[in-house]
């Protein structure tokens, strides 16, 4: 008995997100490297070994890493049951049965808004099975949570 | 269901007007340092009394200003002389009820009764009614868990079935803990944040002590304080074991289970068997070197770790497994053989284990001329601890699993076997690191609401992860991705 993919990808926005929301902590390390380097530039090798590792930071995380997630991501829902692959390095396939969903939250950080993202949140009576489907369309979050609560029917039990 | 309570605000019993302002004195110690530093200043020693008798009438007041209700849909709790405060619990949310009675409350023959609702409720949220006559517990127990436990509330009067009862042979587990040790720093710890140490460090014990090392040698003197500390660790172990565990009874009647246990302080708990979803045998490796283990409760509602969920405190093996089996009524889970996870899942533990003894190895080689000559044989030593490690987790792994139940074996330090009921379990993770991927192994994680929510079966082979999830979970093989293959 295997499993196959989730059908559905995120976002075609999700990867630029990705890119972006990974640039920031680096580019403020870079500002900051580039000032240090403007007040004391002794010690050269050292400056040259910071930006090296800062450049590498840069190239993984704003170009490999939101490409590589854009290729593992995969969501989608039947009338039984929610299904996500997720990650890079590591990757987890999570799946929960709808009839034991208690919540689904819609969650929108300022770059979602930016670019109409929203992440859906399924949550469960465990901590360890909440299902995240990240990076979708506003449209489609919309549709995936009105589709979710419509078959979940929430609180009509106990869940646990 | 009557309310014998009725529905009227209720005190906590008198008898804690003696209690509170004790407490309230032994909690403010500074505050009353400070006012006999104030006192003998001031050559004034009403300064004294008056701080005291503040401490004493704050202690009062908490009486005067506590009360709770039972009514038909929640109960509340109001607390709080400065700041007032309202905590309810609604009734039918309530899991379990248990009784903590320190050595003060015993001798006055009252109970602290704490509310659980399985909500993560720390510190100040949790619901405890500090205290109530010993004699009232059994009947507010009854009244609390009358909504939650309906039916087996009124079997209650005929006394259960007693599953465990602890043995001083028990004792024989305890001395290899590291509970003692930790005991021992956190003494000493305390004397020194009290500045006792810089004190000590000039006194004329200390410098006696240390003249007798220098005659001893030092080598000697550092085997003797070692065996000295070992000896009290074992000490502190066992008495400690003793006093929390003696005396425990584990008890089931129909659909509720008593624990009781503590010599000098008395705690009980009630679990509803109905929200039981398993249980946990947990073998730590001292322990299991002498045939003995602890048993967790997997239950809703209430914690996972630590106390809340301990059934049976280290004892021998063979009760451990009887109890479980008769709780979960399925002996072949609690003792059956389980379905190794074969020689990648082998490798990957040699791997892990013996990576810190090669680089060690690497870097000893290396630098070879640098290297004192002790390192080698304690690399050696290393390396053969790191082996047993590896070769006793890679024997522990292993699952079994059917319609009903989940097991899952792993660990070597802290082994444990989870039987966990598949009814319970909510959600399932598959999960590869980019090296398991490689080596087409896979963590299979069930969520469940009970316990520690997250149960692993570590390192399967990836194309059984969902078989596993499926034949415990139908509803895994019932949607539009399941492929037979």
């Amino acid at each position: 008995m295997n499993l196959v993919d989730p059908a559905h990808r995120p976002s075609r926005k999700a990867p630029l997100v990705w890119a972006i929301g990974g640039a920031i902590p680096w580019l403020i390390l870079a500002a900051g490297q580039v000032v240090w380097f403007a007040t004391d530039s002794r010690l050269l090798w050292v400056h040259f070994l910071a930006a090296a590792v800062t450049v590498l930071g840069i190239v993984v995380f704003v170009v490999v890493v939101p490409l590589w997630r854009y290729r593992v991501h995969r969501w989608d829902i039947d009338a039984k049951a929610v299904y996500t692959r997720t990650g890079w390095l590591v990757q987890e396939r999570r799946i929960a049965p709808i009839s034991r969903v208690q919540t689904v939250d819609t969650e929108r950080g300022p770059l979602d808004q930016l670019f109409g993202l929203a992440n859906v949140t399924v949550t469960t009576a465990s901590s360890a099975g909440a299902v995240r489907i990240v990076a979708l369309d506003a449209d489609v979050a919309d549709r995936v949570v009105a589709q979710l609560t419509d078959i979940a029917a929430i609180g009509a039990e106990d869940a646990t | 269901m009557t309310a014998p309570a009725g529905e009227a605000w209720h005190r906590l019993s008198p008898r804690m007007l003696l209690v509170h302002p004790v407490h309230e004195v032994l909690r403010q110690i500074p505050l009353l340092i400070g006012s006999v530093v104030l006192g003998s200043a001031t050559g004034n020693p009403m300064w004294t009394l008056f701080g005291l008798a503040l401490i004493v009438g704050y202690g009062v007041a908490r009486w005067f200003t506590t009360t709770y209700r039972i009514d038909s849909q929640e109960v509340r709790l109001r607390t709080g002389v400065v700041q007032r405060k309202v905590l309810s619990v609604p009734r039918n949310r309530i899991r379990s009820v248990s009784t903590d009675a320190r050595l003060l409350h015993r001798l006055l023959g009252l109970t602290v009764l704490r509310v659980s609702t399985g909500q993560q409720a720390r510190g100040d949220a949790a619901f405890a009614l500090d205290a109530v006559e010993a004699a009232q517990v059994p009947r507010l127990r009854a009244i609390l868990l009358a909504d939650s436990l309906a039916p087996a509330v009124h079997e209650a009067s005929a006394p259960g079935r007693e599953l465990a009862r602890w043995r001083p042979s028990w004792l024989r587990y305890s001395p290899l803990s590291f509970t003692g040790l930790a005991m021992i720093l956190a003494a000493v710890g305390l004397v020194y944040q009290a500045g006792v140490g810089a004190a000590l460090q000039n006194s004329r014990p200390a410098k006696s002590g240390l003249d007798a090392a220098e005659r001893f040698g030092v080598f000697a003197s550092v085997v003797v304080a070692a065996v000295a500390v070992i000896v009290a660790s074992v000490v502190l172990s066992v008495l400690r074991s003793l006093v929390t565990y003696g005396n425990l009874e584990l008890r089931r009647d129909a659909d509720v289970l008593h624990l009781e246990h503590g010599l000098l302080r008395v705690r009980e708990h009630t679990f509803d068997m109905r929200r039981l979803r398993g249980g946990t045998l947990r073998q730590p490796l001292l322990v299991r070197l002498f045939g003995g283990a602890r048993l967790d409760a997997v239950m809703t509602g209430v914690g996972g770790a630590r106390e809340a969920s301990l059934l049976l405190p280290p004892c021998p093996l063979a009760t451990a497994e009887a109890v479980l089996s008769e709780l979960i009524a399925r002996p072949d889970a609690v003792t059956g053989p389980l379905r190794a996870h074969g020689p990648v899942a082998t490798r990957r533990r040699w791997t892990r284990a013996l990576a810190l003894p090669a680089v060690l190895l690497i870097a000893m080689v290396a630098r070879y001329p640098l290297t004192p000559v002790w390192l080698w044989p304690a690399l050696a030593v290393l390396t053969v601890c790191c082996a047993f490690l590896a070769f006793d987790r890679s024997r522990a792994l292993g699952h079994r699993v059917d319609a009903q139940w989940l097991v899952a074996r792993a660990g070597s330090m802290d082994r444990r076997r989870d039987c966990i009921a598949a009814a319970g379990i909510i959600g399932w993770t598959v999960r590869q690191t980019l090296l398991q991927r490689r080596a087409g192994v896979a963590t299979l994680t069930a969520a469940t609401a009970a316990g520690v929510k997250g149960y692993r079966v570590i390192d399967v082979p990836a194309d059984l992860a969902w078989s596993i999830a499926a034949t415990a979970s139908p509803w895994v093989a019932d949607n539009d991705w399941a492929r037979t293959t």
